[in-house]
């Protein structure tokens, strides 16, 4: 899974939200490191819709303009969980083949 | 997909903060909408207004034009939307013709090279079998091989990418172009080309497996379902 999609799937985690939402808690959740532009947020969304990860949870007329508010799906959350388990891992492995105890052992 | 619909009369302003330039926005919009249209219509018609809503939303204060990063971004993501798979990922079945389709083209420039480099026994084999076969039409023979070799490469290619987004048509086309070669490989058998062309063959016989095993994955199970899915009309999200 791409970090954009992986930060995508972790901004719906706490509830719905809309595009504008997404990229900003995207970039909070980041510390400012990935800043999703519309149409690389689009594309991952049209994708993630069409993957069945996420769905359309109500849409609302904002100032004239279209908000359409998107949520997790029962297979997305089993998505992001299970990829947050391997990067879990993953990262787990990485600091304890860093530490300190590897070392003076070696 | 099915979704809520509710529209807020007195509802919070967006995070845009609004320019100060009177009709800068409709200015800005209607360039926006320009950019947008690089977007398959499909994509346009679902998500045009939301996407664009965002932009405006994204856009600085007193901003007239999208910048440049905008514009690469919209552009990237409308070329990946119109050249990448479909709307939902292949599974591994089609993922696995499509690498086979492109080995597939491989070949075809492997065969050019067998070609080329046992042109002279083959000749000679085939003057041997038929006394009437003259140098002039080895040459012939030679360069139409030649020339039409980017043929069947390129439609190997482009039957890989349609059938990576799904098209139903294309699987029907590979499987029609995987009926006719089978029987031109008859004809070559017929034709006697085991006894001079013999290397020749092996890649003929190569590209025929190959083939065979696309139609088999194009045809399985898994593959099927993923040409209705593609194929079937997207329920709007909201009513038009």
């Amino acid at each position: 899974m791409q970090e954009a999609t992986f930060l995508i799937l972790t901004a719906l985690a706490s509830g719905s939200q809309h595009g504008y939402g997404i990229i900003a808690d995207v970039r909070e959740i980041s510390a400012g490191d990935v800043r999703l532009r519309p149409g690389t947020l689009y594309t991952a969304l049209e994708r993630l819709r069409a993957d069945g990860l996420i769905a359309v949870d109500r849409e609302a007329i904002v100032d004239n303009r279209l908000r359409r508010y998107y949520r997790l799906t029962p297979a997305g959350s089993r998505r992001l969980s299970a990829e947050a388990t391997r990067l879990r891992a993953n990262a787990t492995t990485a600091l304890l083949r860093l530490s300190p105890a590897r070392d003076a052992a070696s | 997909m099915s979704g809520r619909r509710t529209r807020s009369v007195a509802s919070p302003r967006s995070a845009r903060v609004w320019t100060a330039h009177p009709g800068g926005d409709a200015i800005l919009e209607g360039r926006y909408r320009r950019l947008l249209a690089c977007y398959p219509r499909f994509f346009r018609r679902d998500s045009e207004d939301e996407i664009l809503a965002v932009l405006m939303a994204c856009a600085r204060t007193g901003q007239r034009w999208p910048g440049p990063a905008e514009c690469a971004d919209v552009l990237g993501s409308a070329v990946r939307m119109r050249l990448g798979p479909g709307r939902s990922s292949p599974p591994r079945a089609v993922t696995r013709a499509i690498r086979l389709m492109r080995f597939g083209a491989a070949t075809e420039i492997a065969g050019l090279v067998i070609a080329l480099a046992t042109a002279s026994g083959v000749q000679s084999a085939l003057v041997r079998q038929h006394a009437s076969f003259l140098a002039g039409h080895w040459h012939d023979l030679l360069l139409f091989i030649e020339l039409a070799v980017p043929v069947p490469c390129c439609l190997w290619l482009w039957l890989a990418w349609a059938n990576g987004r799904g098209h139903r048509w294309a699987r029907s086309a590979f499987a029609g172009v995987f009926g006719m070669y089978t029987l031109i490989v008859l004809g070559k058998f017929a034709a006697g080309a085991a006894a001079y062309a013999p290397a020749d063959l092996v890649v003929v016989g190569a590209q025929w497996l190959i083939g065979l095993a696309v139609v088999l994955l194009l045809f399985s199970r898994s593959a099927g379902a993923f040409y209705r899915h593609q194929s079937m009309p997207r329920a709007p999200a909201r009513g038009r």
